[in-house]
């Protein structure tokens, strides 16, 4: 016999009615939900004569209802040293001190990574003491600015290394790394760490190529660590660069984001939360929602060939105002279910309604043209 | 006629046919001046002008992403904050060369493309404002046109 529909946990259908899909009528009655329904037809009888019938809800006593709690994302401040430009430190400072006010206080921050600048360990020291000001739980995953100078060995000595896992009320938290497997542009060339950074640092650059991607071993990981996870339980993936193609002349994307797509594939609530674009971004892929992050530093113009229709775009920031246009997140979990506030310094609006504000409509017939002075002897 | 007058005559022609060749001579080994249309373009001229755009083109792009030895060589600071044009203007997109000139609201007057550069120049960066006709500033200007190519006019818009 087909279970009826309200056999079903409730808060799945809602889920799945949120996604425009229809609930699953193949899904059979779980141990979970029969064991339920045998509490209450046993003791109906009892609950009914004395009222307690409808303040019983045994779902979610046996499946331990999860409490909503908040946490911090923070993101892309590309310090400098102190001496060269305080401006990105004053914004950091900032968000830093934001994120310690929040009442009551994030179970973590996730720090998105391009803490640094040019992956100079003065840059990634000046990072951590700054951090060092929130005394919650702090996790890292790094961007390609920290990495590129020595190939990650500060980061990681500093910051811990990626991939990393770990289960908090009931959701999967998965931090990747996606800029640290980069094909070799640099020994061919005989570059120096320097000018191997320097290339990396630049978004439009030729010579670094396709970048961004979380590779096989990774993949392999990732496949392991979710397996044991049910598949209608939340999962949080953090990456710097998005799990999906936005605009890949400047690695606003992950070039094995189908395949990793394809591991995640079977959860029926996956969310993807990213740095690197310093914009908001919102996308879906599948089942898997991706939320892009704002950066603390500068933030990107919209790609030229446009943005995720799903993507409601931010108002143009203010290039007058450095401190316009940029911030970090507040995002909150309650039932399953991820949502992002954005805090963008000094702002009321964030999203645009119109593209004359937004700067989507901006042009879109103009020739690409990547840029020819990095590809010319000497690079 | 008489044989003195043949003689003036053979060397005035003479003369006249020499300063032919003389002139003629000379504008074939001059270096290439500015025809504009009286004759038609070789493809050797075209390239050769073509050469000379992309040259700018290359000189406006090590400006734009803040390129030191280039900014020394030029006597121009382009920022003091370590940063560089591309970092908010990847391929020089966001820069709308196409809308201008109009009333840019952070200079709160009506503008051109040079008075915009200058102004990011002298504001975001916190560099030293450019001479508007110096060869940094075209090479500038030409870099975010050459990026924009293709690009609709659309002058005035915001």
């Amino acid at each position: 016999m087909e279970p009826r529909e309200s056999d079903l946990d409730p808060r799945q259908i809602d889920m799945e009615i949120d996604r425009g899909e229809r609930p699953n009528r193949a899904l059979t009655i779980t141990r979970r939900t029969f064991i339920n329904k045998a509490i209450l037809a046993g003791t109906a009888a009892g609950a009914a004569s004395v009222g307690w019938f409808p303040t019983i809800n045994t779902i979610d006593l046996a499946f331990g209802q999860q409490a909503a709690f908040k946490f911090a994302w923070l993101s892309d401040t590309h310090l400098y040293p102190k001496s060269v430009n305080t401006r990105f430190v004053e914004k950091t400072v900032r968000a830093v001190q934001e994120i310690k006010a929040m009442s009551p206080p994030a179970d973590f921050l996730i720090f998105g990574g391009d803490l640094a600048q040019l992956g100079d360990p003065v840059e990634l020291a000046l990072g951590a003491d700054i951090l060092k000001e929130l005394t919650i739980k702090k996790v890292f995953i790094p961007g390609e600015h920290d990495w590129y100078l020595d190939l990650g060995a500060k980061w990681e000595q500093t910051f811990g290394k990626s991939p990393w896992t770990f289960d908090h009320k009931g959701v999967r938290f998965i931090g990747l790394n996606t800029v640290g497997q980069v094909p070799d542009y640099w020994s061919a060339k005989k570059m120096t760490p320097k000018e191997r950074m320097g290339h990396m640092a630049t978004l439009d650059g030729s010579v670094a190529g396709p970048w961004a991607g979380v590779g096989e071993p990774q993949r392999r990981w990732l496949d392991q660590t979710v397996s044991n996870w049910p598949k209608s339980q939340p999962v949080v993936v953090f990456t710097h660069t998005p799990l999906y193609e936005y605009y890949p002349p400047w690695n606003f994307w992950t070039r094995d984001w189908r395949e990793v797509n394809e591991i995640l594939k079977p959860f029926s609530n996956v969310t993807n939360i990213h740095g690197h674009t310093h914009q908001v971004l919102y996308n879906e892929v599948g089942k898997m929602r991706s939320i892009g992050m704002l950066a603390t530093s500068w933030p990107w113009p919209y790609a030229p060939e446009g943005v995720p229709a799903l993507t409601k775009a931010m108002i143009r920031a203010d290039p007058g105002d450095h401190f316009d246009g940029v911030g970090w997140s507040r995002l909150s979990v309650a039932a399953g279910k991820v949502e992002n506030e954005y805090v963008m310094f000094g702002r009321k609006a964030v999203f645009a309604d119109a593209e004359v504000d937004s700067g989507t409509g901006d042009n879109g017939n103009q020739i690409l043209s990547p840029r020819i002075a990095d590809r010319m002897y000497p690079y | 006629m008489n044989a003195k007058r043949r003689l003036l005559i053979a060397l005035a022609a003479s003369v006249v046919g020499l300063l032919f060749v003389v002139l003629g001579t000379g504008r074939l080994l001059a270096p290439p001046t500015a025809l504009a249309h009286k004759e038609k373009h070789t493809l050797d001229q075209l390239n050769a002008f073509q050469e000379v755009f992309m040259e700018q083109v290359k000189i406006g792009d090590l400006l734009f992403h803040g390129d030191g030895a280039t900014e020394k060589r030029m006597n121009v600071t382009l920022s003091k904050t370590g940063m560089a044009c591309a970092m908010c203007h990847p391929f020089a997109s966001d820069t709308h060369p196409h809308e201008f000139p109009k009333f840019q609201e952070q200079i709160n007057k009506f503008s051109t493309l040079r008075d915009m550069i200058n102004w990011c120049i002298e504001k975001p960066n916190e560099g030293v404002k450019i001479d508007p006709d110096s060869d940094a500033m075209k090479a500038l200007e030409v870099y975010i046109y050459w990026s924009n190519r293709g690009s609709r006019l659309a002058t005035g818009t915001h």
